[in-house]
């Protein structure tokens, strides 16, 4: 195979020999420019391979699918020029060329199918933001430079959203404050909690700043990816985010290993091993949980105290998945509380009991609650048990997509900052019009910084 | 004993909860626990059906001949291979928001994968013991001195499970990789696949899939069996059965009686005399310069003659044992010397499989809680 320089240089920028190709993928690229420019985004990304395809995909809201697409994209480019470029391959004295020619050939082709079927739900998004007909798919996989020009350059075709104005709302809604550090309680001071998705920064949570006196059993609302658990984990230092936690003076962040064990957290789901019994389970955790010098008889004391709390005792000696729906939460809840936590975080406690046993379980940690430990709980069907909570945290996603404080009190402030009598109206409320809420995230947002800022 | 607790300040904290070591215990009768009530005691009697089957195929040709002893280390290396992976693939996915919970509770993931190796050790042990009784209960000939120990069956034991064991772990570093028992179950084939593949044993590899097949453990356990079984003293019986089954061959042909003459008479039949200092080969000689007698001589006759007839002619065992001889010395390669040096540098690169892969596991499970939920 001859090496043409010209040719390679074209295939490095456009990922293709031919001179017609080569046109068509720079009119391609400039009708790609002005689209992401028609969504807000710099329009230099278009000259880019990988990172057209996934800023792209940001346009037509499918970010996750641009994600594959992009690093697929930039294989298949790698693979190409690869193989079909002998000349260097040579130049590196790579043994059995038309072999390694042929690996990549195959590897490339492999993913140019993925491409294609990634590409496809990309253009159906984008045709979705531009609100047009399905059929331009078709377009868009024969000819994509042809629709690409035609959506970037003609006025007639608009986004019906733009990427950029989620980060308008950002800048909008941002505000500061914090609480000072109490002695007896939790203090949380979360600036942002935030996480790098694909090169770039994406933030979870931002200013929630309230201090959570002992003894208070405080119920953390919010809709589904509002960040509860996410908050949860900042709170006790297990993912950390940007910010001061301390419990009873203590900080979190700076002493987990040692704070470790004076923090409880059950998981909404069991996790734990089915096929051990209940009393080794519990010993297992003792072991773990309890310090080093707490003698065989002691730890075995401990276990049988928190087993008769639970209620555990008479099915001690069964495996763990025989138990009922009720005692396995039982179980999991008294696993944690063995180590005598002062913050005992619970997530959805309740689900999947009926109301009875959910109050019984309720009634067991205000309990808990009331010999000043601090227990934090998340739960969808509040309303039953809000007699027995002290305070609500009330959690929502914002139109950038960031779980902000919404409001932090008492359970009656929380009936009359939102204005209506039950917790299940608070989330309605506060969720997203997509999600059958009212979508008042942030007007809520707004009103409660207005309230803490005076 | 919350008092206790009290007096106890946050700074000997660390000391005062369970080390890496203290934890393994625990951990450790977790686990045999879960031997008996999650089942896991199934791959035992597993372990003997296959070993049952092995026996059968192996009985009166490992250890016997050069090919038995090659197919017989291939179907050992396959076997311990697939008891390992069995064993592992699934007990650490199958768990995994289990560990992520109780690492969050203070778990050290090295204790964690600590106790796994000790008790996948002892699941191995016991696969080896029944591997190598149930073999030798079906015939397989374990008789023979060893080089290590002078006992051959406790070396051989030593190989099945060292062989075992690194399968074990590197079926624990793919259940540490991969996050649900679906996916372990559907990388597990094209490990297996890439196993017995590269091992070499059933077809010669080209140069290019050397390097790969020294990252097989298929390949080092196939390697030892070899060795152990010393396989290039063995004779080789491909060659000799092969003209067996072409006894009834027929070889067809033209001859000159020139070139039978050149056959039968030998140095000695032409040294004899005949009358006085004249020789058969004087008179042959003389005779061959005659221009009839040359004629005579270069003339053609066609022959047909079966090949076991031939045989017959140098005598058949002396044929067979000279190709089991000369194809074996064919077949000879310094990979397969039996001597104490080359096997146990075959374990030693067996246990450094193991190793390599206890720590990946270490290192893939220090990352559990980057887990997206």
């Amino acid at each position: 195979m001859q090496f043409h320089p010209v040719g390679f240089i074209l295939q490095i920028v456009f990922g293709s020999s031919g001179i017609v190709m080569s046109l068509f993928m720079l009119l391609y690229m400039a009708g790609c420019w002005k689209i992401l420019e028609k969504s807000g985004l710099k329009g230099w990304w278009a000259l880019i391979p990988g990172a057209r395809e996934y800023q792209l995909s940001r346009c037509a809201g499918r970010e996750p699918e641009g994600r594959v697409l992009s690093v697929v994209t930039v294989l298949q480019w790698l693979s190409e020029i690869i193989s079909s470029t002998p000349p260097i391959l040579r130049r590196f004295n790579v043994e059995r060329l038309d072999l390694t020619v042929m690996f990549f050939g195959v590897i490339g082709l492999t993913l140019t199918l993925i491409i294609f079927i990634y590409f496809i739900q990309v253009y159906s998004g984008l045709c979705e933001v531009y609100q047009t007909r399905k059929r331009w798919i078709v377009l868009w996989v024969v000819a994509q430079w042809l629709p690409a020009l035609l959506w970037g350059f003609c006025k007639k075709y608009q986004p019906s959203w733009k990427v950029a104005d989620m980060n308008a709302e950002l800048a909008k809604l941002d505000f500061g404050g914090s609480v000072s550090s109490i002695e007896d309680g939790l203090t949380i001071n979360l600036k942002e909690r935030s996480t790098m998705e694909f090169f770039q920064k994406k933030i979870l949570l931002r200013d929630i700043h309230m201090n959570i006196p002992k003894g208070h059993m405080v119920l953390l609302l919010g809709g589904s990816g509002a960040g509860k658990t996410t908050f949860l984990n900042a709170v006790n230092g297990y993912e950390k985010a940007d910010a001061e936690v301390t419990l009873n003076s203590r900080n979190m962040y700076k002493q987990y290993k040692q704070m470790q064990y004076d923090v409880g957290v059950v998981p909404q789901t069991e996790m734990m091993r089915g096929k051990d019994t209940v009393l080794y389970t519990m010993l297992d955790a003792a072991k773990l949980r309890l310090p080093q010098w707490v003698s065989a008889a002691d730890r075995r004391k401990r276990v049988e105290e928190v087993m008769d709390l639970f209620g555990l005792r008479p099915v001690q000696n069964n495996l763990v998945e025989k138990l009922s729906g009720g005692q396995k939460k039982r179980l999991s809840i008294s696993l944690e509380f063995i180590s005598n936590p002062s913050l005992l975080i619970l997530d959805e406690p309740d689900s999947g009991l009926d109301g009875v046993m959910a109050r019984e379980l309720f009634e067991q940690l205000r309990k808990i609650a009331d010999t000043g430990r601090i227990v934090i709980v998340i739960t969808h069907t509040p309303d039953r048990v809000i007699d027995l909570f002290d305070d609500v945290i009330v959690l929502a996603k914002d139109s950038a997509q960031t779980g902000r404080l919404v409001f932090y009190g008492s359970v009656d402030g929380a009936r009359e900052f939102f204005d209506c009598s039950r917790m299940e109206q608070i989330v309605k409320r506060i969720n997203s019009v997509e999600e059958g809420g009212d979508g008042l995230a942030d007007e809520f947002v707004m009103k409660y910084a207005e309230v803490q800022n005076g | 004993m919350a008092e206790q607790q009290e007096k106890n300040t946050p700074r000997d904290f660390r000391r005062r909860h369970r080390g890496r070591m203290a934890q393994i215990p625990i951990y450790l009768g977790k686990m045999l626990r879960m031997f008996l009530y999650q089942n896991d005691w199934k791959v035992l009697p597993m372990a003997a059906l296959i070993s049952g089957m092995l026996g059968m195929v192996l009985r009166g040709r490992m250890f016997v001949t050069m090919e038995g002893t090659l197919m017989g280390a291939f179907a050992i290396a396959c076997v311990c291979i697939w008891n390992g992976c069995f064993n592992a693939i699934q007990v650490i996915c199958r768990e995994r928001d289990v560990i992520k919970r109780e690492h969050r509770a203070g778990m050290h993931i090295s204790s964690y994968v600590a106790a796994h190796m000790l008790y996948q050790a002892f699941i191995c042990i016991a696969q080896t013991v029944i591997t190598v009784y149930v073999t030798q209960m079906t015939g397989v000939n374990y008789n023979s001195k060893g080089v290590v120990t002078n006992v051959f069956i406790i070396e051989f034991c030593v190989t099945v499970f060292l062989i075992t064991y690194a399968a074990d772990l590197m079926a624990l570093w793919l259940s540490a990789l991969c996050r649900s028992t679906t996916t372990a179950m559907t990388v597990m084939p094209f490990i297996l696949i890439f196993q017995l593949i590269f091992s070499g044993g059933m077809f010669s590899l080209p140069a290019w899939a050397e390097p790969l097949s020294a990252l097989t453990i298929s390949a080092s356990g196939m390697d030892v069996i070899s060795a152990q079984a010393d396989r290039n003293n063995r004779p080789s019986n491909t060659v000799a059965n092969l003209i067996d089954r072409m006894e009834d061959s027929e070889i067809s042909g033209e001859v000159t009686l020139g070139q039978v003459l050149d056959l039968v008479v030998d140095e000695d039949m032409r040294a004899q005399k005949v009358a006085g200092d004249a020789t058969v080969g004087d008179i042959a000689d003389l005779a061959a310069e005659s221009p009839g007698v040359q004629k005579i001589l270069n003339t053609s006759y066609p022959y047909t003659i079966r090949l076991g007839d031939l045989i017959d002619i140098a005598g058949k065992k002396n044929v067979k044992d000279m190709l089991e001889k000369k194809a074996a010395e064919a077949g000879y390669s310094p990979d397969y010397e039996r001597t104490a040096l080359n096997i146990i540098g075959y374990w030693f690169r067996l246990l450094g499989f193991i190793i390599v892969f206890a720590v990946l596991t270490v290192i893939t499970l220090e990352f559990i809680d980057k887990d997206k939920r």
